[in-house]
């Protein structure tokens, strides 16, 4: 009796369960489940027929930010790049070309930038694109309340004439961009500009749907969160989503350009195990930014037939930083950066020692065994893409144990009591603190190699339990103790200059490296006239990089190669060394 | 019963308040805020500085609880740091449907196949049906939640095609039934990842529970008086075999709610749990205080239901 009922109970979840299997079939026209073979997925019920479409897949969900004015992250970036357009953009030796404004010239000494608009341009609530929005969009940026609303993005204002007044809102009336009619627009700038088209490239909103909204209450405003709500100029309209699952990305018909091929490009949410599986069976059709896929899955996924991989060395590094100098106390507590206060560190002073270090760490072996072959050693902090680069005249460091081991000894540092460690030169124990972060795999497993390579060379290093990143970029800050730490770094594709993160009173340069000749090249690279002569500054940069890589206030680790992916049933596919999205208005798909 | 209940209340919020002050204490003894991630060498660290004082994050400690305490009172939870242009409220609300869901479908599932599976075993101990039960048992406590996640997605959504792997509906727009189905559709996996352990405990709990009471003078007695099995076993040994289950279940509330951390990330299956967790790599305060309140309140309600539950199952235990 009772047997049975259990039995009964146990049978009707099966059945339950085979219903719920049966789902997948009844949504879907193609499934029917005798046909089901490996090739057959829960293709989902995106796609009318004849309708093409192509799914992307990224790891994390975006915020939900779509308004280019205030987000922050690179997953609202992939909605935001097809939806807005800027001025003018980058093409991949990553000089400026023209895009919303066809033509540009400026005055005698750069102070004065003249856009000439394209005519054909409408915002896709049919309104006509003017010289109104971009003055709009600026004048949001350089607002008194831009900042405290929570947005971010004041470099590329701050060099505007005017800029201080009216950000203080000590004026309300901006002089910074001004329109000369429809279609013109004429950038101002308090002094020569060398990035003037660096400071142009930023997405233009429309004025049309922000002029009434007070620049606090922009964020929360539909417009900048809602899928038909959010406007702008691109070659897709952001129209639908299911928040934080799915986001779907529709043709503009009217695009500029022409319309684009596809019908739709729909962004999936998909977990990063996930993400190589869905690639072979079809359910997704690309992997790119901002993280692409694995460097230890790239064998994986190059023997999946359908699929093509693209490999370009990343806009960033990872370092090891040398912490040439402490802050005081008190500037700590108040939160400044006056390298006057500096203390030296002590340890690191010599920079024989930091040479040696280099020397003993084999980056090659680092690259093979954490990246599987897929990154770059670097020997310059400036990204390789970059005509200022210099891969060969600043010392390269391959790695030589011998020579780390007589630059150390040459410094004074050597083993006296035999416990296979050096000594400082005045007899006293030596030992290095090295400190790192959790959140990237890779970096976690580097650490302890690092530290072996460098106790290799002879030198004790006291390896700190890594830190959660919010707790360890507070620490880093406020470093007093540690000698070592390891950071990367993603750099702006828009203008190779270093400073941010390698000046005196950079925040970012968390070792207080303190090098006033450096520092003076990296101003001398972009103060006109002279900087607005290429070579000039590439010269300039050289010297600078050579200086670098003497002084070490950090060693560049490796660039890790960014792996995209796509379907191969994706045409016109033109990537950008920085970015897999360009010109998604061209991309098609063959069936 | 009323007496204890209105006692058990009064006790409940000065409990709730205590919560926030050393939650937020906490929180705000950690190292880091909001935008000590936020590290961009484009961006000048005076743009973040002036944010902090913005949002009040350069006062007192003891200042900045009692604005969030006079808010949160007011029923107004702020605003996140990381979700721009969002409250805390919107943010959650957006996200408990999904994870009342995923919870609710995973307890449904434990409690149907647990239960029955548990009488049958303590029924027929050492059959094979029992050992192939405490084999199961065994396997869904030793196996991590996130590895038999990949497992069924590998098996069921990428090489059967049966159930979708990610997400919670298959697109947007979806009304009605079709919307249901895709739910359903969607919480199959997640649903049977979440509640592989608690299925394997619950039968483990009900098992050694029915056996002994089984094997309990009354139940003999019971017996003796040449009462029908079935009574035996629905009126004397369920009714005192489920006291721990409900013990288990009033926990149950507070996590049901608080969603499946690594289930729901697997699945990106978009909760409370990895808003919670993500909140907290972030320092996004509002969200976390907002969450911790909520998990707090369910939890301590979860407990109080589960002690009155009690006096209606075993007329043993009165309150006075």
């Amino acid at each position: 009796m009772l047997k049975k009922k259990s039995w009964l109970l146990f049978l009707s979840f099966l059945f339950t369960f085979g219903i719920l299997a049966a789902c997948s079939g009844g949504g879907g026209e193609e499934t029917t489940s005798e046909e089901t073979e490996e090739e057959t997925t829960t293709e989902e019920e995106t796609q009318e027929p004849g309708e093409k479409v192509v799914v992307g897949a990224m790891d994390t969900a975006p915020t939900g930010q779509f308004n280019p004015l205030f987000y922050t992250e690179a997953y609202e970036s992939n909605i935001i790049s097809f939806v807005y357009e800027t001025l003018v953009s980058q093409n991949e030796n990553l000089e400026y070309e023209p895009w919303l404004a066809e033509s540009w010239e400026h005055n005698e000494d750069h102070t004065v930038y003249t856009f000439h608009l394209r005519q054909d341009v409408t915002w896709h609530d049919g309104e006509p694109f003017t010289a109104d929005d971009v003055v709009f969009t600026y004048k949001t940026l350089a607002s008194p309340d831009y900042v405290a609303a929570g947005g971010v993005r004041t470099y590329v204002v701050q060099r505007l004439l005017g800029f201080e007044e009216f950000s203080s809102g000590e004026t309300d009336e901006f002089k910074g961009v001004v329109a000369v009619d429809d279609y013109t627009v004429e950038f101002h700038f308090t002094e020569p500009n060398v990035i003037a088209l660096a400071d142009a490239a930023f997405y233009i909103v429309p004025e049309h749907v922000f002029a009434d909204v007070p620049v606090a209450e922009i964020p929360e405003h539909e417009a900048s969160l809602m899928p038909e709500k959010v406007i702008g100029t691109g070659p897709f309209k952001f129209t639908d989503m299911v928040e934080g699952e799915q986001y779907v990305l529709t043709k503009n018909e009217d695009y500029w350009a022409g319309a684009p091929n596809l019908d739709s490009v729909v962004w999936k949410v998909v977990s990063g195990q996930v993400i190589l599986g869905q690639l072979e069976s079809g359910e997704i059709d690309f992997v790119a930014d901002p993280t692409g896929f694995d460097p230890a899955d790239y064998e994986q996924v190059a023997a999946m037939e359908h699929v093509e991989i693209i490999e370009e060395p990343d806009f960033g590094y990872q370092i090891l930083g040398f912490v040439h100098n402490f802050r005081t106390e008190e500037d700590i507590e108040a939160g400044v950066i006056n390298p006057d206060n500096f203390v030296p560190n002590p340890d690191l002073q010599d920079k024989r020692v930091r040479q040696a270090i280099a020397y003993a760490i084999d980056r090659e072996a680092l690259i093979e065994a954490l990246l599987h072959g897929h990154g770059t050693v670097m020997n310059s902090p400036i990204a390789p893409q970059w005509w200022v680069f210099d891969g060969d005249t600043p010392e390269q460091y391959e790695y030589d144990l011998d020579k780390a081991k007589a630059l150390l000894e040459e410094a004074g540092y050597k083993d006296v009591d035999g416990d296979g460690f050096v000594e400082t030169p005045e007899g006293e124990p030596y030992e290095l603190t090295m400190a790192y972060p959790l959140g990237i795999e890779v970096r976690e497993r580097s650490a302890p190699i690092i530290q072996g390579m460098i106790e290799e060379l002879g030198i004790k290093v006291n390896l700190l339990q890594p830190l959660e990143f919010a707790a360890y970029s507070d620490q880093l800050e406020k470093n007093t103790e540690w000698d070592l730490y390891l950071l990367g770094w993603s750099l702006g594709t828009t203008d190779p200059d270093p400073s941010g993160l390698w000046t005196a009173t950079d925040a970012y340069n968390y070792g207080r490296w303190n090098h006033p000749e450096a520092d003076a090249l990296v101003k001398q690279a972009i103060t006109p006239p002279e900087a607005f002569d290429r070579d000039f500054r590439a010269e300039v940069y050289k010297d600078w990089q050579v200086m670098f890589q003497d002084e070490l206030p950090a060693l560049i680790l490796y660039a890790r190669n960014s792996l995209w992916a796509y379907n191969k049933r994706m045409t016109g596919i033109d990537h950008m060394p920085w970015s897999f999205l360009n010109d998604p208005h061209k991309w098609d798909v063959t069936e | 019963m009323t007496k204890y209940i209105i006692r058990r209340l009064l006790v409940f919020f000065p409990m709730l308040f205590a919560l926030t002050i050393i939650v937020f204490t906490l929180l705000k003894l950690a190292p880091g805020d909001p935008y000590s991630q936020m590290m961009d060498p484009q961006i000048d660290a005076s743009v973040f500085e002036e944010q902090r004082k913005a949002r009040g994050l350069d006062d007192p400690i003891p200042v900045q609880y009692f604005r969030w305490l006079t808010d949160a009172i007011q029923g107004d939870f702020g605003d996140s740091f990381r979700y721009k242009g969002r409250t805390v409220a919107e943010l959650i609300w957006d996200r408990i449907p999904n994870t009342l869901y995923l919870g609710v479908f995973s307890v449904f599932i434990t409690l149907i196949v647990a239960i029955p599976i548990g009488i049958y075993s303590a029924r027929n101990p050492y059959s094979p049906l029992d050992y192939a039960a405490t084999g199961f048992g065994f396997f869904g406590l030793a196996v991590p939640n996130f590895f038999f996640g990949l497992a069924v997605i590998y098996i069921f959504a990428i090489k059967l095609g049966w159930f979708p792997s990610q997400g919670s509906i298959s697109k947007p727009g979806l009304e009605g039934f079709e919307l249901l189905k895709a739910r359903l559709h969607h919480l199959v996996l997640p649903g049977l990842t979440l509640g592989l352990a608690s299925t394997a405990s619950y039968m483990r709990y009900m098992r050694s529970e029915v056996l002994s009471v089984l094997g309990s003078d009354y139940i003999r007695t019971a017996r003796a008086k040449g009462l029908t099995e079935r009574t035996v076993l629905y009126k004397h040994t369920l009714r005192n075999a489920l006291i721990p289950i409900i013990t288990l279940l009033g926990f149950e509330i507070g996590v049901l709610l608080g969603g499946a951390v690594i289930t729901e990330g697997v699945f990106k299956y978009p909760g409370i749990g990895t808003l919670f967790l993500e909140s907290i790599g972030n320092r996004d305060y509002p969200v976390i205080m907002a969450i911790t309140l909520m998990l707090g309140f369910f939890t301590l309600l979860g407990n109080l239901i589960a002690d009155i539950l009690y006096a209606i199952v075993d007329p043993r235990i009165r309150y006075d």
